[in-house]
């Protein structure tokens, strides 16, 4: 790390004093931080920015739906997110809540596949006072079976309210359908039938909050206007005393893929027709240049900028949108590439031409300069993605979830930069391949009056029926 | 019949030339906020969505010298691009760039919005996803936002405003690329124009831009005013009958109230205290937290659009004209009159008792601080800032501090007895059977509720009252409108 160097840099660049910083070799991640740990285990990362006034506080807790590992209790890492801001004794719900608005602040939490994440943005003046309550409902939350049950109407609500959107069933149907045993199978709602179950759940969620809310399974990360001795002796005292526990889950193992699979969903409303391609894909990983190189593979096949899209989108018209990628996981996930096709004839067409881009890539190396090109926009997009402090947290919160370090982000960007063309033809050569693939549809009803569609699509890939996407209606 | 309305001329003063908001920094991020103060109030009455598909072609098309391909890889290497947004007042251009590019970032967003390309298959492409927006996008995969834009449009008919900004299928299908360029050049002028910059960009960056879009047309300087808001003499209800598992509600009238109106302070306080998005209150406290009715519920004195995917309402929807609207999540249909109902009552029992003390106390501290997280991105500083220069107010964070720290209860409950009512209101629901929901909302009998688990006594008497809350609607107040004919 070379932090006042480039806290300097930072200042300069206002005067254009610094060269380009796309060339430079110096780590993405341009702030100074410290990174601590308690005896319990928990952890601390500090990260002064030149924001002033406000701060960011982050807290990751390294349990997301892939830690649904018994069968019933899809849904419970998100549902418990809900269930952190019922209170304590010392802070009941109502008090936890009017003491975040006396102090102005803005507070939610959200969860995924991998984590969960409690955050709050607020004053500089207000870290102890919000340091102090977090601490007391990690340790101490209390929750009643009768106010249990009303939450988990509000996770059913939340299902109701994403339940409009295609493209959510769309992903349900697709894990569903690509994975056996892994714990992605589910998405991070859960299966609706376990939603709807919740009610009768509430012995399993204290055993989960005993489980999962652990200083081992912690990370606080605190960003913006603060001083980092402060931080720590705060972070000491009030969460010093946290005990650590002691599970771990035996995450199922994923069994080889050995053939192509495929799916589809009947959307009751019209809409365009929505095609996904997906692809079983490693788990992220910075010891090699595999992550690195599927990531440039996204962006040179599958982003605004690639020949197929500026085909298919910009030109031919055939597709209303296109994207493709991997996002980082813990476990081995999906390599997924979506389009939302403008006709239902052209479904097929968009299909074999995201084939065919995908067989260019694996039959030759991608030109040099384009990669270079690939390399400046991930380094630019992530420069411009942290512009204020509750967005820097919001960056690391995610490389945390996976090695619980913000150092994982220079990580990550040291492989992008040693990224060679061949890197790039080799995992689409081993990761974007037919027995690893699966292919999900989804189309609206048919227009009144108009003639059977043929769906060949279905006749070339196994078919497999999915609970998810017929049990929501 | 909009052409019928008597639009009134405003002449602006000498002072509406190109106006510019500079908020220099040390960031090495560089943003931009070129708003146009004209947008889909201007539309001719037969072509809503004109001021949208402008807008939208600027920002997604080609310019003179480079193809739009050439463009987006133009673009990519800098990991930028620029958005659009289209309100009534306002078409708003975004993007930012780090420092190193800005040169090469600012010359390409020059270019697009004075040198536009105008290529027919940019054309067809952006209108095409238009039209998808309204028959995908909003009919299709979003009940809420649905709900919302009906709201909107519903709420101001027979008004400029009385249009969704995005247009009608039939609307967007007949536009051509002729009436496209014909409205830029009669809207696209010096005057119309508020160009904002922050970050750490050269201190003569500004007068650079400055004298770019001084090739503009200066402007007639005049603009047209909607008359004030239709009077809505009774409530009326319009429930879009589309294939959905849950009952999704926006409701709420015309608001005179703007940022600038004395009454401003005091009911943003007073929505606050109802509730947020995702920030609790009343409505959220009563109808989730208690009775776990939905995901939550809102009260907003702004018109909100993306809702669903923001926090909190975007800077440059600046309007003459607001609305009070509250938003219900979407709620399972047997409790849809029972919520509606309660959310009906805790409104009205704030217009008749006021805020209790403490809450107001709790209320007006919230915002004195929050002002601050809601300003904390150089972009929504900028947006705000040149809101103010819109609303020709001062910096709205130390404005709304200072109103705040002067504001009493009393004036609050003044203000919501003046400005707030819990009837004669717009009524938009997103539903299933919408038959059924009509023939239940017309219906004088109580709304009972079941639990999964036991309330307490003081939960279970207010839904005794809630439920009998009357709603006076009568069939012929409540229209069905299948999906399909919504934005067609």
């Amino acid at each position: 790390m070379r932090p006042k160097l480039l806290v300097s840099g930072f200042l300069a660049a206002a005067a254009f004093a610094v060269p380009a910083f796309a060339a430079q070799p110096q780590k993405i991640f341009p702030y100074p931080y410290t990174q601590e740990d308690l005896p319990n285990g928990l952890r601390l990362i500090t990260v002064p920015t030149d924001y002033p006034n406000i701060v960011a506080a982050y807290i990751v807790v390294q349990a997301g739906s892939r830690n649904e590992v018994e069968p019933g209790h899809t849904g419970f890492a998100h549902l418990f997110e809900h269930l952190m801001f019922k209170g304590t004794e010392k802070f009941p719900a109502a008090k936890y809540n009017d003491t975040l608005r006396r102090i102005g602040a803005a507070s939610n939490a959200f969860t995924n596949d991998d984590y969960t994440c409690f955050y709050t943005t607020f004053s500089k003046e207000d870290l102890g006072a919000v340091l102090l309550m977090e601490a007391d409902r990690f340790q101490n939350l209390k929750y009643s079976e009768p106010e249990f049950k009303t939450e988990t109407l509000a996770v059913l609500g939340e299902y109701n309210k994403n339940s409009s959107s295609p493209f959510r069933k769309l992903q349900e149907a697709l894990f569903d359908t690509a994975f056996d045993r892994s714990t992605y199978k589910h998405t991070t709602m859960g299966f609706l039938k376990d939603i709807q179950d919740m009610p009768n759940q509430y012995e399993y969620s204290l055993k989960f909050f005993e489980r999962y809310y652990r200083p081992e399974y912690t990370t606080i990360l605190v960003v913006g206007d603060v001083k980092t001795r402060a931080t720590r002796e705060m972070v000491d005292k009030y969460w010093g005393s946290w005990k650590r526990g002691g599970y771990k889950p035996e995450i199922p193992v994923e069994p080889p893929q050995t053939e192509p699979r495929a799916g589809h969903v009947d959307w009751p409303t019209p809409t365009l027709p929505i095609l996904t391609i997906a692809f079983k894909a490693p788990a992220y990983d910075d010891a090699t240049r595999e992550s690195a190189a599927l990531d440039a593979l996204a962006d040179l096949a599958f982003s605004d900028n690639s020949d197929l899209y500026q085909k298919v989108v910009v030109t031919e018209q055939k597709a209303a949108a296109l994207s493709g990628g991997l996002s980082d996981h813990v476990d081995p996930s999906l390599f997924q590439i979506t389009a939302r096709v403008r006709k239902l004839d052209d479904l097929d067409y968009v299909r074999d031409r995201i084939l065919d881009a995908i067989r260019g890539f694996q039959d030759k190396p991608v030109d040099a300069a384009r990669l270079d090109t690939v390399r400046k926009q991930l380094r630019y997009s992530m420069a411009l993605r942290m512009d204020s402090s509750d967005a820097i947290a919001g960056v690391l919160a995610n490389y945390v979830a996976l090695r619980r370090t913000p150092e994982t982000l220079n990580r990550q960007f040291e492989q992008y930069a040693r990224l060679t063309p061949e890197d790039v033809q080799n995992v689409a050569a081993r990761y974007l391949v037919e027995a690893g693939r699966t292919i999900v549809t989804l189309t609206g009803p048919a227009p009144v009056g108009a003639a059977t569609v043929t769906r060949p699509w279905r006749a070339r890939e196994r078919f497999r029926r999915r609970t998810a996407s017929g049990g929501a209606r | 019949m909009k052409l019928l309305i008597p639009f009134l001329l405003l002449a602006h003063s000498a002072s509406a030339q190109l106006r510019l908001v500079a908020l220099p920094g040390k960031s090495p991020l560089v943003t931009f906020r070129i708003v146009l103060t004209s947008g889909s109030e201007v539309d001719p009455a037969d072509k809503p969505g004109l001021a949208y598909l402008t807008a939208m072609l600027l920002a997604n098309g080609g310019t003179r010298e480079m193809t739009y391909q050439q463009l987006t890889a133009a673009m990519f290497p800098m990991a930028a691009s620029v958005s659009a947004q289209v309100d009534q007042e306002m078409c708003t251009f975004a993007g930012v760039t780090h420092v190193d590019n800005l040169a090469e970032y600012y010359k390409l967003l020059r270019a697009m919005l004075l040198d536009p390309g105008w290529r027919e298959d940019d054309f067809s492409r952006v209108k095409e996803d238009a039209i998808n927006n309204l028959k995908v996008g909003l009919r299709g995969n979003n009940d809420e936002e649905l709900a919302k834009e009906v709201l909107y449009q519903n709420i101001f008919r027979d008004t400029p405003y009385g249009h969704y900004p995005g247009g009608s299928v039939t609307s967007l299908e007949k536009i051509t690329l002729d009436d496209v360029k014909l409205f830029y050049r009669a809207q696209y002028s010096q005057s119309n124009v508020i160009l904002g910059i922050a970050g750490g960009y050269p201190e003569t960056f500004p007068d650079t831009m400055k004298k770019d879009f001084r090739k503009l047309p200066e402007g007639a300087g005049f603009r047209p005013r909607p008359k004030p808001p239709s009077f809505i003499e009774s409530t009326r209800v319009v429930i879009v009958d589309k294939d959905t598992r849950s009952v999704a509600y926006s409701l709420g009238f015309p608001l005179a109230v703007t940022r600038k109106h004395p009454d401003y302070p005091a009911l943003l306080l007073a929505a606050s205290y109802l509730g947020q998005h995702r920030m609790g209150g009343v409505l959220y406290d009563e109808l989730r937290e208690k009775r776990g009715l939905n995901y939550g519920d809102y009260a907003y004195i702004e018109h909100f659009p993306q809702g669903m995917f923001l926090m909190e309402p975007a800077p440059n929807l600046a309007r003459r004209y607001q609305i009070f609207q509250l938003w219900i999540r979407p709620v399972e249909p047997p409790t849809a009159k029972f919520a509606l109902r309660l959310a009906l009552y805790e409104l009205d029992k704030l217009i008749k008792g006021g805020i209790p003390e403490d809450a107001f106390a709790r209320t007006r501290d919230f915002l004195m601080k929050y002002v601050n997280v809601l300003t904390r991105t150089k972009r929504a500083e900028l947006g705000y800032a040149i809101d103010s220069v819109y609303y020709a107010m001062p910096n709205y964070n130390e404005y709304l501090k200072t109103a705040l720290a002067k504001l009493t209860r009393d004036e609050v409950n003044r203000a919501i007895q003046r400005n707030l009512r819990a009837s004669r209101l717009v009524i938009v629901a997103v539903s299933k059977d919408g038959e059924e929901l009509k023939r239940l909302l017309a219906g004088d009998d109580p709304s009972s509720i079941a639990y999964n688990s036991p309330k307490p006594a003081a939960v279970m008497e207010e839904d005794q009252i809630a439920g009998k809350w009357p709603l006076h609607l009568r069939p012929e107040d409540i229209q069905v409108v299948p999906v399909r004919q919504v934005f067609q």
